[in-house]
C-alpha cells in the first residue's frame, strides 16, 4: 500500500491529477517523487508538497487537508483511493473503476463525468456532483456516488445513468437537465429539484418544493424501488420502500423539456 | 401392512436393466415474484398451463420452487418456473407470450430472469415494453435493464433479457404395478419426491402421464406419436402387439422430468425410484428409443446404486 | 543576418523548381550574397527542400464571431491541445478555435507565416485587431464584410455607385482591413427577416430592387475601381445547398470581366436536387472557372473529423443546426451582417459528407492552374488549419487518395468522380497554391516568393518520401529573418504585422455616413472607426490611383 502525507498546505490549488492508481501502480517510490504536478502556473515535483512511503500498488491511501489539491484520481480505472481529509475540486473526475473513500469533504465537480467505480465521502460534498462539465452533453454515464453529508448545486446535472445518493441537504437544481440514473435525496433539496429533467429518476426522502411543470400523478409503492433498496443496503444506504412504513408520491416532468422523468418523494404513514 | 412388507427387501420393485433417453433442449429460467405467495402461485399456475409437451403445446414448463422473500430479486414472495423448448428463438417467442398473457395480467407480480449467468439472452422484457405504449421507462441496474411498464394497478416490472441455457428434457421413469391403485399411489409419491428437486420439473399434470406414447403409429400415417402399444396392459397377448409387460403388471404409470443439467435429473430420477418402491409396485423401468435419438442415457441400475 | 546553404529551393514565383542555392537574410528580408558579413549564422540546409512561408488566404482565427465560437464549445477547449507557459511563450489551447498565441504558435510550427483573417464586421473589428494583436509569428491581413451592409444596400438600391464606392472605402479603412468581403449576398441581410437569398436575380428581402447580383456586380467593380491589392472575396449564395454548382456558374457570369476571388469552393460545388442525391459537379465548377481568367479561388476542402462551423452565412447555419440538432449559436450584427456557429464532425460513412470529402480534391486536381486555386479548409468549417498536411499528402500522392475513396460507402462512390483523377501535385505546385498562388491573390509583393527584397519568411522541410509527413514538422521556420521554429519547438517569438489598406474616399463622404449612423446605431459614431494605435506592426498600403 502506497501512503501520500501532504507536508505543506499549498497557497493556491495545487493540480495533482497523477494522484491515482492507475498512475502510480506501476511506478517506483523514486519515480513518484518525481511525478509532476501543477502550483497554480508552475510545473513541481510531488515531493516538494508529498511525503511518499510504502509500496506502490493499487492501494493509496493520501492524508492531510487536501482542500486545495485538484484532480485527484483523475480518470482511474481500478484500485482503492482512500483521502483521510478534505479533499479539492474534480476528485474522481472521468472515474472509470475503482474506489475512492473521503474521510473527511469533497469539493466541487465530484466525479464529473465519471463512467464506473464507488465514490464513498464521508462528509459533504461541493456543487456538480457527477455533472457534465460546460458545454458538454453528457454527465456522470455510470457508477455509484454516495455522499453522507450535505452538497451544492447541480447535483447531477447532465448524468445518464448511475447513482447519487446524498445524505444530506442539497441545494438547487439537482437533477438538472437530467437524463437518467438515480438522484436520492435523504434530506431533501433547496429550489429546481430537476429542472429540465428529460429521464430518470429523483428520489427525497423529505417533501421539497417542485416547479409547476411537475404533475401530481399517484401515490405508490413502486416494485423496482425493492431492488435499488437491496443494491443500496449493500453500501450502507436505507431506502424505504415497504407500504407498512409509507409511500412514495410520483411527480413527472419537467413538462418544460417535455420530459419523463420522475420525482418520487417520500410520505411515511402516520 | 406397510410396514411388514417393507421388512422384506425381496418385494420391493424390480429395477429394471435398462436406461431413460432424454434429449438436448433449451430452457429458461423465470423467477415470479408477487404481493404474497398465493398471487404468485396464481400467476405461475396460468403461464405454466398448457404446457405439458413441446409436440402439441410448442413447451414445457411447470413450478421448480417456491422461493423465500430472501431468495428473490425483490425481498417478496415468489417462486421460478422453468420452461423447456427445443431452441432459443422459441423458447423467447413462448416466454414472451406466456410472461405477457399470465404475468403482466396477474395483480402484483413483477418477474426477474432465473439464469443470470447464461450468455446467451432473449428479449422479453424488451418485447413486452411495448404494452407500455411509450409510456414505459426502465432503469439499470448492474449490468441488467428493468422494464416499468405502467398498467392500471400500478407497474408491471419486467427485466428486459432472460437467460437461456442448454438444457435436458425427457428424463422418465415407468412405473409397472399390479394395479391401478398401486401405480397411482406410486406415482404420486415419486411425483412429490422429484419435485422437490432443485433444477427440475415435472411437465405432465401432476407430473404424471398416463398415456406414455410411441414415435409414430403402426396404423395411421402421419401420426407424430400413438399408445405405447407395448406397456399397455389390455393388449397384452394380442399376435400383433409384442408386449413388455410382465405377467403381473396390470397398470403402467410414466413421469416425465426436464431438468437444467444431468445432475439435476439423475438426483430426481433417484428420488423417484426410491419414492416408488412401494407395495404393489412390481417393477421400475424407463422408455428409450434404443439410444438412437437422445443423447442423454441414465442408466436405472447406476441411479439406484 | 543569416545564410540558408544548399537547400533544394522551390521558389515557383520567380520560376526556381528544386534548384539547389543558397538564400541570405538581412533585416528581416532576402537580400543578395554581398549583403551578408562572414558572421552571419548559417542554416546547412542540404538535403533539404525550402520554400517561402506558408500564407493562408481563408481563415477564422480572430474576432468576436471566433471568439462566440470558443465559448460555445468549452468542452472542445478542454480536449485540446495544451500550450504551457514558458519564457516568452504564452499559455494557449489548440483544438479547433485556437486561442490566439497558440494560433500562431500552431500555423508558424507548421511553416505557415500569413494569415488571412476572412470576416471582420466593422462593428467588431476591433475586437478582430485586439486578437489578431495577440497572435505572434505570423503576418496578417483581414477582410471586411460588406455584402449585407445595409448602407452599401441602401446606395445601391438607390442606384447611387459613386457614392457606395466611397462608403465601402470609408468602412474599410474604418475597421482597418485589407479588403472586400462578401458573404451571401443579400442572403445574410434577409436573414434579419428569418429568410434567405437563393436567387441570384430576385431582390431581397427588405428591398424593392436590389439583388444579390447586383451586389457582387457592384462590390466587385467598387474593388476594381478602388484598386485594391485583393480582388471581392465571395462567399457565394446557396452554400451548402445540392444542386448549388448552378448559383455558382452564374456568380462566375454576373463577375464577367471582374476580378474576384472565390471563397471556400468546394461548398459551391454540388449537384444533385436534395440530400439523397446530393452529388459531386466538381468537373462543371472548374471548367466554368477555368473559362474565367480574372476570379481565382481556395478549396475550403473538407476533412473528416470534428469542425467548428462558423460563418456569417445565418440562414444556412440556421439550417445545419436543424440538420444535426445539436448547439447552435446566432449572432446579428447591426445593419451590417451576422454570424452562425454549429459545432460539426465530418463522418466518412455520411453520405454528404463522403461528397463534400471528394469535392475539395477533385477541385484542387481538376483546376490546372495552381496559380488560381489554394490550399484551404476555410477553417475551422472544413477542418483545422494544422491537418493542411494531410490534403498535401492526398494531392501529391494518387495511390493513398485512391485508398482513401476505396473506404467511402459504395453509394459515395457513385457520386464522385475522384478515383478517376490520376494527377499528382509536384513539390512547386505545392508551393504555389500553398504560398506563391495566395500571396500573389492578396497582392502581398513581399511574400510567398524568396526573391531579393521578399520578407524572410522561410520553410524549410526535412527531405522524406512520405510526403504528407514532410509538410507536417518543419525542420526550421524563419519569419522576418528570424529562426522562430526549430525541430518542431517554437524557439524565439516574433510579432508580425498587420498589412491594412487605405482606398482612394473623399472625404466628404463622412457627412453622409455620421448622421445615417446616429439614427440607426446603437453605438456612438465617435467609437465606430478602429484606432490604427490598437494594431501591433501596422503596415498601410495605399493603392495606387
Amino acid at each position: 500500500m502506497l501512503r501520500l502525507t501532504l507536508q505543506e498546505t499549498p497557497s493556491v490549488p495545487l493540480e495533482a491529477d497523477v494522484l491515482s492508481p492507475d498512475m502510480l501502480a506501476p511506478l517506483t517510490i523514486e519515480a513518484i517523487r518525481a511525478l509532476p504536478v501543477y502550483l497554480g502556473k508552475r510545473q513541481r515535483r510531488l515531493a516538494d508538497f508529498f511525503a511518499v512511503g510504502g509500496e506502490a500498488g493499487d492501494e493509496i491511501e493520501i492524508h492531510g487537508d487536501l482542500a486545495r489539491v485538484k484532480w485527484i484520481g483523475r480518470a482511474m480505472t481500478r484500485g482503492v483511493l482512500r483521502i483521510y481529509g478534505d479533499a479539492g475540486m474534480h476528485l474522481a473526475s472521468a472515474m472509470q473503476g475503482g474506489t475512492v473513500d473521503v474521510f473527511g469533504n469533497a469539493g466541487d465537480w465530484l466525479g464529473a463525468e465519471m463512467s464506473g467505480g464507488v465514490i464513498h465521502v464521508r462528509g459533504n460534498a461541493g456543487g456538480q456532483v457527477g455533472a457534465a462539465y460546460r458545454g458538454a452533453p453528457t454527465g456522470m454515464r455510470d457508477g455509484v456516488i454516495l455522499i453522507d453529508g450535505a452538497a451544492g448545486l447541480e447535483v447531477g446535472m447532465r448524468m445518464k445513468r448511475g447513482t447519487i445518493v446524498v445524505g444530506g441537504p442539497v441545494r438547487d437544481f439537482a437533477g438538472l437537465q437530467m437524463k437518467g440514473g438515480t438522484i436520492v435525496l435523504g434530506q431533501g433539496a433547496e429550489l429546481r429539484t430537476g429542472a429540465w429533467m428529460n429521464r430518470g429518476t429523483i428520489i427525497s426522502l423529505q417533501p421539497i418544493p417542485l416547479l409547476p411543470t411537475f404533475s401530481y400523478a399517484a401515490t405508490y409503492n413502486p416494485t423496482f424501488l425493492r431492488l435499488y433498496a437491496r443494491r443500496l443496503a449493500t453500501l450502507g444506504c436505507v431506502l424505504p420502500y415497504d407500504e407498512r412504513q409509507g409511500s412514495y408520491q410520483r411527480y413527472t416532468g419537467d413538462a418544460a423539456v417535455p420530459g419523463r422523468g420522475e420525482i418520487l418523494v417520500w410520505r411515511p404513514n402516520g | 401392512m406397510r410396514a411388514s412388507v417393507y421388512k422384506s427387501p425381496a418385494l420391493k420393485p424390480r429395477i429394471a436393466d435398462t436406461f431413460a433417453e432424454a434429449f438436448d433442449m433449451r430452457a429458461a429460467r423465470v423467477v415470479i415474484t408477487a404481493h404474497t405467495p398465493g398471487w404468485a402461485l396464481t400467476a405461475a399456475r396460468s403461464m405454466t398451463g398448457f404446457a405439458t409437451s413441446v409436440i402439441g403445446c410448442k413447451v414445457e414448463a411447470g413450478i421448480e420452487a417456491e422461493l423465500d422473500p430472501a431468495e428473490t430479486p425483490d425481498g417478496r414472495p415468489g417462486l421460478s418456473v422453468l420452461l423447456f423448448a427445443f431452441d432459443a428463438a422459441g423458447l423467447g417467442q413462448r416466454l414472451v407470450d406466456r410472461v405477457g398473457q399470465s404475468v403482466l395480467t396477474c395483480p402484483t407480480t413483477a418477474c426477474f430472469d432465473g439464469l443470470p449467468d447464461a450468455a446467451e439472452r432473449v428479449a422479453v422484457g424488451g418485447l413486452l415494453r411495448h404494452f407500455g405504449d411509450r409510456y414505459q421507462s426502465s432503469k439499470f441496474l448492474d449490468g441488467q435493464r428493468y422494464w416499468r411498464i405502467p398498467v392500471m394497478e400500478g407497474e408491471f416490472l419486467v427485466q428486459e433479457s432472460f437467460g437461456v441455457q442448454k438444457a435436458i428434457g425427457g428424463g422418465n421413469l415407468l412405473i409397472l404395478a399390479r394395479d391401478q391403485a398401486a401405480a397411482l399411489a406410486a406415482a404420486e409419491a415419486a411425483s412429490e419426491a422429484m419435485r422437490a428437486v432443485r433444477g427440475v420439473i415435472l411437465p405432465f399434470p401432476g407430473g404424471v402421464v398416463r398415456s406414455g406414447s410411441k414415435v409414430g403409429a403402426k396404423h395411421y400415417k402421419n401420426l407424430i406419436a400413438s399408445t405405447n402399444d407395448a406397456y399397455c396392459p389390455t393388449l397384452r397377448g394380442r399376435a400383433d402387439v409384442e408386449s413388455a409387460l410382465p405377467r403381473d403388471v396390470n397398470a403402467v404409470l410414466e413421469i416425465v422430468v426436464d431438468g437444467l443439467d444431468r445432475g439435476a435429473i439423475e438426483a430426481s430420477l433417484r428420488a423417484g425410484i426410491d419414492a416408488a418402491s412401494l407395495p404393489g409396485v412390481v417393477e421400475i423401468s424407463a422408455g428409450n428409443y434404443g439410444g438412437k435419438l437422445g443423447k442423454h442415457h441414465f442408466h436405472l441400475h447406476e441411479l439406484a446404486r | 543576418m543569416l545564410r540558408v546553404t544548399g537547400g533544394t529551393v522551390y521558389d515557383p514565383a520567380n520560376g526556381v523548381d528544386g534548384l539547389v542555392q543558397d538564400l541570405y537574410i538581412a533585416n528581416g528580408r532576402i537580400v543578395d550574397a554581398s549583403a551578408i558579413a562572414d558572421g552571419a549564422r548559417t542554416i546547412d540546409a542540404t538535403g533539404m527542400i525550402v520554400m517561402p512561408g506558408g500564407v493562408d488566404v481563408h481563415t477564422h482565427v480572430a474576432g468576436g464571431a471566433l471568439n462566440f465560437a470558443r465559448g460555445l464549445v468549452p468542452e472542445n477547449q478542454r480536449a485540446a491541445r495544451k500550450f504551457l507557459h514558458r519564457g516568452d511563450r504564452r499559455a494557449g489551447l489548440g483544438g479547433m478555435t485556437p486561442t490566439t498565441f497558440a494560433t500562431g504558435y500552431l500555423y508558424a510550427g507548421m511553416g505557415w507565416t500569413t494569415v488571412n483573417e476572412a470576416a471582420v464586421p466593422v462593428l467588431s473589428a476591433r475586437h478582430t485587431h485586439e486578437e489578431l494583436h495577440d497572435i505572434p509569428l505570423v503576418d496578417k491581413t483581414s477582410l471586411v464584410l460588406m455584402a449585407n451592409n445595409e448602407f452599401v444596400l441602401d446606395l445601391l438600391e438607390a442606384g447611387e455607385a459613386e457614392r457606395a464606392r466611397h462608403v465601402v472605402s470609408w468602412l474599410v479603412w474604418a475597421a482597418k482591413g485589407y479588403g472586400i468581403k462578401a458573404v451571401n449576398p443579400g442572403g445574410v441581410e434577409a436573414w434579419k427577416w428569418g429568410k434567405n437569398a437563393n436567387t441570384l436575380h430576385a431582390p431581397i428581402e427588405g428591398y424593392k430592387t436590389v439583388t444579390p447580383a447586383m451586389i457582387i456586380e457592384g462590390l466587385a467593380t467598387i474593388a476594381d475601381d478602388l484598386q485594391l491589392p485583393h480582388p471581392v472575396h465571395l462567399h457565394c449564395n446557396n452554400l451548402g445547398v445540392p444542386g448549388n454548382f448552378a448559383t455558382t456558374i452564374e456568380t462566375m457570369n454576373v463577375l464577367q470581366g471582374h476580378r474576384a476571388h472565390l471563397a471556400h469552393l468546394q461548398f459551391h460545388a454540388y449537384g444533385g436536387d436534395d440530400w439523397t442525391t446530393m452529388r459531386s459537379e466538381s468537373a462543371r465548377v472548374a471548367e466554368a472557372f477555368t473559362a474565367n481568367p480574372t476570379l481565382t479561388a481556395d478549396a475550403g476542402a473538407v476533412l473528416f473529423g470534428d469542425a467548428v462551423t462558423i460563418t456569417a452565412d445565418g440562414p444556412w447555419q440556421h439550417l445545419l443546426y436543424q440538420l444535426t440538432g445539436r448547439k447552435w449559436g446566432n449572432l446579428d450584427v447591426e445593419n451590417e451582417t451576422g454570424c452562425g456557429i454549429v459545432p460539426y464532425v465530418y463522418k466518412d460513412r455520411n453520405l454528404v459528407n463522403a461528397v463534400q470529402w471528394a469535392v475539395g480534391l477533385e477541385l484542387l486536381l481538376l483546376i490546372d492552374d495552381p496559380w488560381r486555386i489554394f490550399l484551404t479548409t476555410d477553417h475551422p468549417n472544413g477542418g483545422c488549419f494544422w491537418r493542411y498536411p494531410e490534403i498535401i499528402h492526398m494531392l501529391m500522392n494518387a495511390e493513398f487518395r485512391r485508398e482513401q475513396v476505396q473506404q467511402l460507402p459504395e453509394k459515395a462512390r457513385q457520386r464522385i468522380v475522384l478515383a478517376d483523377l490520376d494527377r499528382e501535385y509536384t513539390l512547386s505546385e505545392v508551393a504555389i497554391i500553398t504560398s506563391a498562388g495566395p500571396a500573389r491573390s492578396l497582392g502581398l509583393s513581399r511574400k510567398g516568393h524568396l526573391g531579393v527584397g521578399a520578407d524572410a519568411d522561410i520553410t524549410i522541410y526535412p527531405s522524406r518520401p512520405d510526403h504528407g509527413f514532410l509538410f507536417s514538422y518543419p525542420r526550421y521556420v524563419i519569419k522576418g529573418g528570424a529562426i522562430v521554429v526549430e525541430e518542431g519547438d517554437v524557439r524565439e517569438v516574433v510579432d508580425g504585422k498587420e498589412f491594412i489598406v487605405r482606398p482612394a474616399c473623399d472625404e466628404r463622404i463622412e457627412d453622409y455616413i455620421r448622421p445615417l449612423f446616429e439614427k440607426v446605431y446603437t453605438m456612438s459614431f465617435a467609437n465606430y472607426p478602429v484606432e490604427i494605435e490598437r494594431l501591433r506592426n501596422p503596415e498601410v498600403v495605399v493603392p495606387e490611383p
